[in-house]
């Protein structure tokens, strides 16, 4: 355990300068989450109709909207909802699919197959329909709306659990630890999660990425939250309707979404350089969304046990 | 059939020998066949989650018909069954399925205009937008991602490298908005929103379609350029490109020819995997530009919770990226003839 790499070692992905920018501005944004509507300036719903379309000024740092709400408040209280619902999607998709992913390698040849399938079908839906679409079924809330996202996600973390596992399963070491008489469940707890971990912290990265997208989308779009609490995809759209008053106002809540997407991807980025767990990342599988990856690594690693 | 083969020794293209097209077409012929066989079962899993949003909905679509105040137990029972509502889920789904594939999505809850007909309505629209933003991604990222390998460690290449990695952090209905402030607002050069078919004039149809479609085409640039410029890299420094530039020709034919075939295959897987995120661009670029498209359709259904509607939609448009997909993977085997379709 000594070697595990601490957060601050030398082989830490703190030692990057992207992944430090990265975690600062994400830890900025969690601060926001947790404590942005108590210290929001003003409060975001206060509706004042001497104020409209207002550019930055000492009173409104960032400025007014079309109802005279000050934008830096809205945003700063938006910040709750926003990343929260992008973490709840997240954490569906981990619990659905990465024990999943490790199970299904434990589990024989038809249960394999079958959960691939299921899988790959989830991944032609196209996520942003299919939530909307769930909406229409399940009524329009926060909680409906992220559970399809989330599902969505599963097949991601399915995957890259699965290819990490089978590639951990296989080793010399699991297999001495077998003969020394170890159950599956301890190979799987000791042997695999440890080894999959990383892993999961890459693909979880990158899709806190997406679903921050993904959510700040739905509520540009007016799903999933009703009209006056603030989210930044409502602060966006609402600035959309009255561009010709105010024609840089989308780009204020458009830079944070960017911002904040950009460092969670740059920190996935960080984490699979330090911790290659990139070898398992099916980036160029031209047959992703109708075979499993599983095939690519395998014939990569018959040919390096034939090498 | 050894006697047969020496017979037609003389007689290429005729029966029993093989031409080396035929032989081609015979094997992309068995890799759509295999392509199906993988997708059909996908498509059916799919569907029925599709199907299952209906059943999970805790809402009574009987109900919702009648109104409140005709909706007595009696008639609400008999619309259920007028509507086959009262039998078993996989039945229904299978009634459905049948139904979808014969062109029948069911009717709106509310409006009574059948499915497919407001989606043969609206899906016009998404293509045009769709089929521009194709060409613009492949146009635009082939092109920046072809100079940029050329010319790499360059100030265009890294240059590229920037813009490409601010581009893909930014959401499609971003891009859209400052498409709209730069063009429509600030410069007043294209309209900022709405739609003219085809029928309304070419130009008039590319005004309103061009702002759109970059919008969703720039992040797929972004995406197709970078990964063309990374292939076109490594495939440079192969030893066969060295040997036809010692063998004199020209570098214009070496890079369209012998480079840019063999380093486009992952630039084609992108702009594959790339589709589904394109059809959610679709949706931002529809109400950014407020276009009567397949999106608003959906959101509309959403809001009323006219089930037929969405599900309808969305088995259309899993529908487009799974036969996408099958496109994409078939042009890699005619690229490629690999076989297996895996490009490494």
């Amino acid at each position: 355990m000594s070697k595990r790499t601490s957060i601050f070692g030398p082989r830490s992905v703190l030692r990057l300068p992207s992944a430090k920018i990265a975690v600062v501005i994400l830890a900025a944004v969690i601060f926001l989450a947790i404590f942005g509507s108590a210290l929001a300036p003003q409060n975001p719903l206060t509706i004042n109709a001497n104020a409209l379309f207002q550019g930055p000024s000492a009173q409104h740092l960032l400025g007014t909207d079309y109802l005279g709400r000050d934008v830096l408040s809205r945003l700063m209280a938006g910040t709750r909802l926003s990343v929260f619902t992008a973490f709840e999607a997240v954490a569906i998709g981990f619990v659905l699919g990465g024990p999943l992913g490790i199970a299904t390698v434990f589990l024989g040849k038809w249960f394999d197959f079958a959960a691939n399938r299921v899988f790959d079908a989830l991944m032609t839906l196209p996520s942003i329909f299919f939530a909307v679409a769930a909406t229409a079924a399940l009524g329009n809330g926060l909680v409906q709306a992220m559970l399809p996202i989330g599902i969505l996600f599963s097949p991601y973390f399915f995957r890259i659990t699965r290819a990490a596992t089978l590639e951990f399963a296989r080793a010399q070491y699991v297999e001495a630890a077998e003969l020394l008489g170890a159950s599956k469940l301890h190979v799987i707890r000791v042997h695999v999660v440890r080894k999959v971990l990383p892993t999961m912290a890459v693909t979880t990265a990158g899709l806190v990425a997406g679903a921050l997208l993904t959510v700040s989308f739905l509520t540009f779009l007016g799903i999933g939250v009703q009209p006056p609490a603030p989210t930044w995809g409502g602060v966006l759209s609402s600035e959309l309707d009255y561009l010709s008053n105010a024609p840089w106002a989308p780009l204020i809540p458009g830079a944070l979404i960017a911002i904040t997407v950009g460092a969670c991807n740059a920190l996935a980025d960080a984490l699979r350089d330090r911790t290659s767990a990139g070898t398992f990342a099916p980036v160029i599988d031209p047959v992703i969304k109708t075979h499993s990856t599983l095939q690519a690594l395998e014939v990569a690693n018959e040919r390096q046990s034939a090498a | 059939m050894a006697v047969v083969d020496l017979t037609n020794l003389n007689l290429p293209g005729t029966a029993g020998a093989i031409s080396p097209r035929r032989r081609r077409g015979r094997s992309v012929a068995s890799q759509v066949g295999r392509g199906i066989a993988i997708l059909v079962p996908i498509l059916v899993i799919s569907s029925f989650i599709t199907y299952s949003l209906g059943a999970l909905s805790n809402s009574n679509p009987a109900a919702t018909i009648l109104g409140q105040d005709a909706a007595t137990p009696a008639a609400v029972a008999h619309l259920d069954k007028v509507l086959g509502l009262d039998k078993p889920l996989v039945v229904q789904y299978w009634d459905w399925l049948t139904q979808a594939f014969q062109g029948h999505l069911g009717t709106s809850y509310f409006t009574g205009i059948p499915v497919s007909q407001s989606i043969a309505q609206r899906l016009p629209v998404d293509l045009s937008i769709a089929i521009l933003a194709v060409i613009l991604a492949v146009l635009i990222g082939g092109t920046a991602g072809t100079i940029a390998a050329v010319r790499r460690g360059g100030l265009f290449d890294r240059g590229v490298t920037m813009v490409c990695s601010a581009v893909s952090t930014l959401p499609a209905f971003v891009v859209g908005i400052i498409l709209v402030v730069i063009f429509a607002v600030t410069w007043h050069l294209l309209p900022a929103n709405g739609y003219v078919g085809p029928t309304g004039g070419i130009w008039p149809w590319l005004e309103h379609i061009i702002l759109p479609s970059l919008a969703l085409a720039l992040q797929v640039a972004a995406d197709i350029a970078r990964q063309l410029r990374t292939s076109l890299v490594s495939v440079l420094e192969q030893n066969y490109i060295t040997g036809a530039r010692v063998r004199g020709l020209p570098y214009r034919r070496i890079l369209l020819r012998h480079a840019l075939r063999n380093a486009a295959g992952p630039a084609l897987v992108i702009l594959g995997n790339d589709f589904p995120l394109m059809l959610a661009g679709a949706v931002a670029a529809e109400v950014v530009f407020s276009l009567p498209g397949l999106g608003q359709l959906l959101l509309e259904a959403a809001q009323s919770r006219d089930i037929p509607v969405a599900q309808g939609v969305l088995l259309v448009v899993s529908a487009f990226v799974i036969v996408v997909n099958l496109v994409v993977n078939t042009l890699l085997n005619v690229l490629y003839r690999t076989g297996d379709g895996i490009v490494s």
